[in-house]
């Protein structure tokens, strides 16, 4: 199972590496289960098997994206390691589909731990605004692609060369509550960016306004999406705009007819 | 007015928005850290002579933010048009700006390039693949490439209509920033509602009947969990000791809790 030349291993790194660039930038293709399962099929010489493998993961997760930053179970990783172990171990094509899928789903927290570790990174570049120090900002902000990078390559080198066992052990050596923590943690921390948004916006003054936003979305999803919700903000503003500029009219208005007033005496 | 943007730092913005903008993508800022950095070479320009405003606006910059990263460009353009004509009084408009369009342009470009697309292109190669060809992966390049020069002409469409913004409205500024609070806070209220998706999963076996927990908070008050930690969120942010990276720690043992309900309960 092990037999995997070096070469092979460096070349699949770089797969994975290029990926991970592609899926953080402008998605060419790269990042998808398609791609770096082909890719991969074609350094071990058998692409067939990673087309096979890659297309039927893409597939499975078309309708699944980084939406906002949600993490996502890791496809693209789970597809290099499932076409490589079916390749490798010459059971075809869906023996390689079988194992992807738990790879995917296991490997879904090392996103999410990769976005934790960027807050050091963050708060690294706030303090170097204070001194304008483009340097290391550069750095910092360097150092969250290669966690980033790392989050992909560390799993699918520890996948290649220990082979499958270890898939299977890592599931049965974590509890399963800290998935299922870790996970909801995943849903709940969303919250935390729309908080310290809400501490630069005039929340208190505008509360009637988040009110509504909220109650059209959680009452109403089934109508209403957030392009609606922004169309009837504007609308909001738009009203809010009007009566401004009409507060500014009167009191114009009401001095020019004093002074008529007076004349007529 | 203030200094002008020449088009090669447009053109500079525009590339580092494209490829290395999201990697510091973290809970906190989101997008906001790499945005900051994004933009740094055209704040340099503008602000290079005076270091405490050139820190505000950074400051300011490196704010929560996200988005599609292919529509960041429009509002990026826009953002840098603004302060090209209106300089560092533009601060609050600018921040407002970018909350208010940040949530309906991601609800566009989701849709348009990330779902539609991906359905659309990368299943037509998927397709291909399963029969044995592998030329149908150069569809997505293809199209991908094409991506890529919109991205390009996004920010300098922003960009244009940014300066169509700032010159029309450079004397309403005050009216306008509280319009456009207005707007970012009715989509911030909406995205309490879609973006915080955690939701019960408790349920009681009575006898024969199964009560799901969620679902009576849903017929109390739909969207009642997000809501709470978020204000709850907003709460500990306004205390002496609380900082975000504190505000993680607390959210991450709130979902070791709220994740395994059903074991902390014995059902």
């Amino acid at each position: 199972m092990t037999e995997i030349s070096v070469m092979a291993l460096i070349l699949i790194l770089c797969i994975t590496t290029l990926g991970v660039l592609d899926q953080y930038s402008v998605q060419m293709g790269f990042y998808s289960p398609l791609f770096s399962g082909t890719l991969t099929g074609l350094v071990l010489g058998d692409i067939q098997t990673g087309l096979i493998v890659g297309a039927t993961l893409q597939l499975m997760s078309l309708g699944i994206a980084h939406y906002g930053g949600a993490t996502i179970p890791d496809y693209f990783s789970a597809s290099i390691m499932g076409t490589a172990y079916a390749v490798i171990s010459g059971n075809g094509a869906d023996y390689g589909i079988g194992l992807a899928i738990p790879i995917a789903l296991l490997l879904t927290q090392l996103d999410i731990l990769a976005r934790m570790s960027h807050s050091i990174c963050k708060h690294y570049m706030d303090r170097c605004i204070e001194t304008l120090d483009y340097r290391k900002v550069t750095i910092a902000h360097a150092a969250g692609g290669a966690t980033w990078i790392l989050s992909r390559v560390f799993p699918v080198f520890v996948g290649l060369v220990f082979g499958e066992a270890v898939v299977s052990a890592i599931n049965a050596v974590i509890p399963e509550w800290i998935m299922s923590g870790l996970q909801a943690a995943g849903k709940i921390l969303p919250a935390m960016g729309i908080a310290i948004l809400l501490k630069y916006l005039p929340f208190k003054k505008y509360l009637a306004y988040f009110l509504l936003g909220f109650v059209l979305l959680a009452y109403g999803d089934s109508i209403f999406t957030i392009l609606a919700v922004a169309i009837i903000g504007t609308a909001l503003a738009l009203i809010h705009y009007h009566s401004i500029a009409n507060l500014k009219a009167a009191p114009a208005a009401a001095s020019v007819d004093d002074e008529e007033v007076e004349i007529d005496e | 007015m203030s200094r002008q943007l020449s088009k090669k730092t447009l053109q500079k913005v525009c590339w580092r928005n494209m490829f290395p903008f999201q990697w510091s993508w973290n809970y906190e800022t989101m997008q906001g850290s790499g945005y900051g950095w994004v933009v740094w070479p055209a704040m340099k320009e503008l602000y290079g002579d005076d270091p405490e405003k050139m820190k505000e606006m950074l400051r300011a910059e490196s704010g929560y933010f996200n988005t599609t990263p292919a529509m960041s460009h429009l509002i990026m353009g826009a953002d840098l048009a603004l302060q090209e004509e209106l300089g560092a009084e533009s601060k609050d408009m600018v921040m407002a700006m970018k909350s208010g369009l940040m949530g309906p342009f991601a609800g566009v470009g989701d849709t348009i390039f990330l779902a539609i697309y991906r359905a659309v292109f990368f299943s037509i190669a998927s397709y291909f693949a399963l029969d044995g060809v592998p030329f149908g992966l150069l569809i997505p390049i293809i199209t991908g490439l094409f991506i890529i020069f919109t991205r390009y002409k996004f920010t300098f469409l922003g960009y244009s209509q940014g300066k169509k913004l700032a010159s029309e409205f450079a004397d309403r500024i005050a009216p306008i920033t509280e319009c456009a609070s207005i707007l970012g806070l009715t989509v911030v209220g909406g995205l309490v509602a879609s973006v915080v998706t955690y939701s019960l999963d408790l349920e009681f076996v009575v006898g024969e009947a199964t009560l799901s927990v969620q679902s009576y908070l849903d017929t109390m008050m739909p969207k009642l969990i997000p809501l709470v930690i978020v204000l709850f969120s907003y709460w500990l942010l306004g205390k002496k000791k609380m900082n975000s990276t504190r505000l993680i720690f607390v959210l991450l043992a709130l979902g070791m809790v709220l994740g395994n309900l059903g074991r902390i309960f014995g059902v």
